[in-house]
């Protein structure tokens, strides 16, 4: 199944709504009928204490899980059970919440991957890397060009990503991501294990790729200081439920979410 | 001095700018990196793309005599944007871009610029934040559009919409050569620059230097090294700082060679290699970084690299210098000095970029002698000069075969030197600065009426080599008790060029002889003494340990050989030192932040061993407070041993240098 190419989506419609969806690991109901959408061009943020559903949630959007009940509609096509290439081929990219990159290769080979999906000329030519296959390959290092120029990593470009520290590396798998040039960008605690510096860096480069690209981004973040300030409305999820839906005043204001970052006496 | 068949009347960068598109037009002129990719311009272009924007920096309102700001890293629209303001009458004030928003406020509303020419977001967010104090000025001109698409853009405009707005100017406003007029209407006299300098104290003077000024300079600078239109050289030292705005703009503009603007601050030492700068300069702590990598990386290489690498670099110390320097060497060590050059010069110095380089200096501070020759040794053409912000940068530079560590060179072409009764050094030549702006009472301090000016620095000429060495700061001289010129700068740091001393604290001024007190290289000494089975628990015992006394009373030996051989300093040899029992520390307040000895506050807090020192007792006890490094208090006593040391009669009688 391939989303329709001509997206014609504008800019505060909703680009991907989740309805009632409930999905369970044998007895463990990792999340229960939790519905809610993401508005083309936001930066939407999901948040909750632990175990509370938050990773199993981004991995049902991408495909990688199939939620028992419930409807997910992407770009207005609705759809039950999706693989995750077939999430990609349709604009949704995504981070992990530990560094997912090849770790020998260069940060210029790891973004350059994900352009694969991009690549149209056959395995004949790309193997001679002659003819369609060489146009191809300048075309696609163009952009790639234009992310390390945007993500500034030009001094790491020809650096094996296993030798970055690792604020560095959270930076090309974001740059791996973007090479997709998705419409839906999904990041797994992308500042988790940070320091400050590399924290407020992270931040700006959120802001900058939801700017400038005009992707739409779905997070997921534990430090609260940052959810708020860069998210244009949370969800907050507790216990697989959720329990707020707003913009980051009304959450904070919630005494359901007070409760449950706080824990109450019972 | 000029350069062969310099038309007199050519005497401003854009008239420069105008005779290099007309006869090198197809000569690269400037370069940079973008998207990995080298992108580069030649004179005939960047004359074109200078005047789109120098006219639509006109009809934003740039006149005759107003100041434009530009706050950047190194990147040709902001070099374009210097020779834009100068071909209409405009006087570029290029400001540090590292510089805080305070600091920056005081140098804009004192320059009172009219418009700003930045880099980035990151400058566009500083000058908005400050804008309220700076009322002069009118557009915030962007280079780097990216995340600014949301901002106000009634003062702030991209600077190709400005050169779109010069493009539209040339059909109607000014058609044909209008600009080229504006050109001829600049001389020679006009203000071309105001350079902030930083200020290390009190607040930044803008120093003026007119077309002259710099011209001359320049030309002076490129006969005297011989450069041509075809140097390679890379920009990345500050566009604030006198020497970028020398090397990268004037002199490029003067003898039409190119000027590569690196990818990012992170990529120059690759950006450097790729480009084979053939000219280059740089302060001493990159020669001692590069240095520093290399060993670093070699102590990791395999055991024949690691042999190959050591054997090769001895047979350069020996007699590496020679061959540049031209002397005689027998033919056996050329031969393996030539097969040096293959296996290990060779890459090395492709590592650095210096593969093709000609000229390179060092100056801004005194560079160890280890450091010096180790590049001299593999063959880089590695000087030293002196210069000032008020000299247009050229005050002495060391002459091709004239070489030595600790001096600093001889006068440049048309610069006259004098040597106060103090030391301070004076100077007077064509590239000396016409004032600071808007103070004439500090340019009357800084600038006597015929022209010397006052450069603030104690020197002498060296009676050996004819070069002027620089001693100190010349209001930190002092003198001893019979007259004799102390620079405890100078003292100290032939001290601190031995490994095994990390820190040293000379007394003397108004007293009857020089002391010091030393401080060990914990690192350095500690690897001795585990060579040398001398076991210790301790720095503090270590430091007192009488081999190691011993080792340092022979480097203090040395060092009062040397000085007894230098005319003026011949007097001020050390006589007594001490080992301090204690590393001096920042946060014990003995060095400042930047790592300086505050020698005022070490007298006094060591103060039963100042004494001691000039009371010729052999041991002084003491009791210290120090502070540890998770902040508790302690206290640390020691028996500190203090010995003579053995001084030297004044070698070659002075010579009257200069």
């Amino acid at each position: 199944m391939r989303a329709p190419d001509d997206t014609t989506i504008k800019a505060g419609q909703t680009l991907l709504s989740v309805e009632n969806v409930s999905l369970s690991f044998g007895g463990v109901k990792a999340i229960r009928g939790v519905s809610f959408d993401i508005k083309k061009g936001e930066i939407r943020a999901i948040i909750g204490p632990n175990g509370a559903g938050k990773t199993s949630m981004l991995n049902v959007i991408n495909g990688f899980y199939h939620p028992q009940e419930g409807q997910i509609t992407f770009k207005g096509v609705k759809r039950k059970k999706m693989r995750p290439n077939d999430a990609a081929n349709g604009g949704i990219a995504r981070t992990f919440q530990n560094v997912a990159l090849f770790r020998s290769m260069t940060t210029l080979d790891n973004i350059m991957a994900g352009r694969t999906l991009k690549m149209h000329s056959n395995f004949f030519w790309q193997l001679w890397r002659y003819g369609p296959a060489e146009r191809e390959e300048i075309e696609h290092r163009h952009k790639v060009e234009e992310i390390i120029d945007f993500l500034e990593i030009e001094h790491i470009r020809r650096v094996p990503v296993g030798r970055l520290p690792y604020g560095l590396q959270k930076r090309v798998e974001l740059g791996r991501a973007l090479a997709m040039e998705p419409e839906l960008l999904l990041l797994d605690e992308p500042m988790a294990g940070m320091n400050l510096e590399e924290k407020e860096d992270m931040c700006r480069y959120i802001i900058d790729v939801n700017n400038h690209f005009g992707t739409t981004i779905a997070l997921i973040e534990h430090d609260m200081g940052v959810v708020m300030d860069l998210a244009n409305r949370v969800i907050v999820l507790d216990y697989g439920q959720k329990i707020a839906d707003g913009t980051p005043d009304e959450v904070k204001a919630n005494k359901a979410v007070i409760d449950a970052y706080l824990g109450v006496a019972h | 001095m000029a350069q062969d068949a310099i038309d007199k009347s050519v005497d401003t960068f854009p008239k420069f700018l105008l005779v290099n598109a007309k006869i090198r037009g197809d000569r690269p002129a400037i370069r940079e990196k973008d998207l990995g990719i080298w992108q580069t311009w030649t004179w005939a272009q960047v004359k074109e793309e200078v005047k789109a924007l120098a006219l639509g920096l006109k009809e934003l309102g740039v006149e005759r005599g107003d100041k434009v700001a530009i706050i950047g890293s190194n990147k040709p629209r902001l070099y374009w944007s210097m020779a834009a303001t100068q071909s209409i009458g405009g006087i570029p004030v290029p400001v540090y871009q590292d510089a805080v928003a305070d600091e920056m406020s005081y140098v804009l509303q004192h320059a009172g610029a009219k418009i700003a020419i930045v880099e980035n977001q990151e400058q566009v967010d500083k000058v908005l934040s400050i804008s309220e104090q700076l009322p002069s000025i009118t557009h915030l001109v962007y280079d780097e559009p990216r995340g600014l698409r949301d901002y106000d853009h009634t003062r702030l405009k991209w600077i190709n919409e400005v050169q779109d707005i010069g493009r539209k100017a040339m059909e109607t406003k000014y058609p044909g050569d209008a600009w080229e007029k504006m050109i001829a209407e600049g001389k020679g006299s006009d203000i071309a620059v105001i350079l902030y300098t930083s200020g290390t104290t009190g607040k930044p003077k803008g120093v003026m230097l007119t077309y002259d000024s710099v011209v001359i300079s320049s030309q002076n600078a490129n006969s005297f090294d011989n450069l041509t239109e075809k140097e390679e050289v890379i920009a990345y030292l500050p566009m604030a700082w006198v020497g970028d705005h020398i090397f990268s703009y004037a002199q490029s503009y003067v003898a039409g060679y190119t000027v590569n603007c690196p990818e990012s601050p992170e990529t120059i030492i690759e950006d450097r290699r790729e480009i084979g700068t053939s000219y280059a300069f740089a302060p001493p702590r990159v020669y001692e970084n590069l240095l520093t990598l290399t060993m670093v990386r070699m102590e990791d290489a395999g055991r024949v690299k690691h042999a190959m690498f050591h054997y090769f670099l001895k047979h350069a110390r020996k007699w590496g210098e020679k061959i540049l320097n031209k002397e005689p060497v027998p033919l056996g060590a050329r031969l393996l000095y030539w097969l040096g050059e293959i296996l290990v010069y060779g890459p090395m110095k492709n590592r650095y970029g210096f593969t093709r380089v000609r000229v390179a200096y060092t100056a801004g501070e005194a560079i160890g002698p280890e450091i010096f020759r180790y590049y001299r040794s593999l063959g880089v053409n590695l000087k030293q000069l002196y210069g000032q912000t008020e000299a247009s940068v050229y005050i002495t530079a060391q002459p091709d075969g004239e070489i030595y560590a600790d001096t600093v060179g001889k006068p440049s072409p048309d610069v006259e030197i004098k040597i106060e009764d103090n030391g301070e050094v004076l100077f007077r030549s064509p590239g000396v600065f016409a004032g600071y702006y808007k103070e004439p009472e500090k340019t009357a301090e800084a600038k006597t009426p015929d022209g010397w000016v006052k450069s603030g620095d104690a020197g002498f000429f060296d009676p050996k080599t004819g070069h002027l060495k620089i001693i100190d700061r010349a209001k930190d001289v002092g003198r001893l008790n019979d007259g004799t010129l102390f620079a405890p700068k100078y003292i100290e740091n032939k001290l601190k060029f031995y490994p095994n001393i990390k820190e040293a604290v000379a007394f003397g001024d108004k007293r009857d002889y020089v002391t010091v007190m030393l401080n060990i290289d914990l690192v350095s000494v500690g690897s001795w003494a585990e060579r040398n089975n001398v076991i210790y628990g301790s720095y503090q015992e270590l430091a007192a340990h009488p081999r190691v006394y011993q080792m340092l009373s022979e480097h203090v030996d040395e060092v009062n050989k040397s000085l007894s051989e230098e005319g003026p300093m011949a007097g001020a040899q050390i006589k007594r030192f001490l080992i301090l029992h204690k590393e001096l520390d920042a946060d014990d307040g003995e060095l400042t932040r930047t790592q300086k000895v505050r020698r005022g506050f070490i007298a006094d807090r060591y103060a039963p061993l100042a004494k001691g020192l000039y009371d010729g007792s052999k041991e002084v006890d003491i009791t210290t407070d120090l502070t540890f490094e998770d902040g508790r208090k302690g206290t640390i006593s020691a028996r500190v041993k203090i010995e003579d040391t053995k001084t030297y009669a004044p070698a070659a009688p002075m010579d009257k240098a200069a």
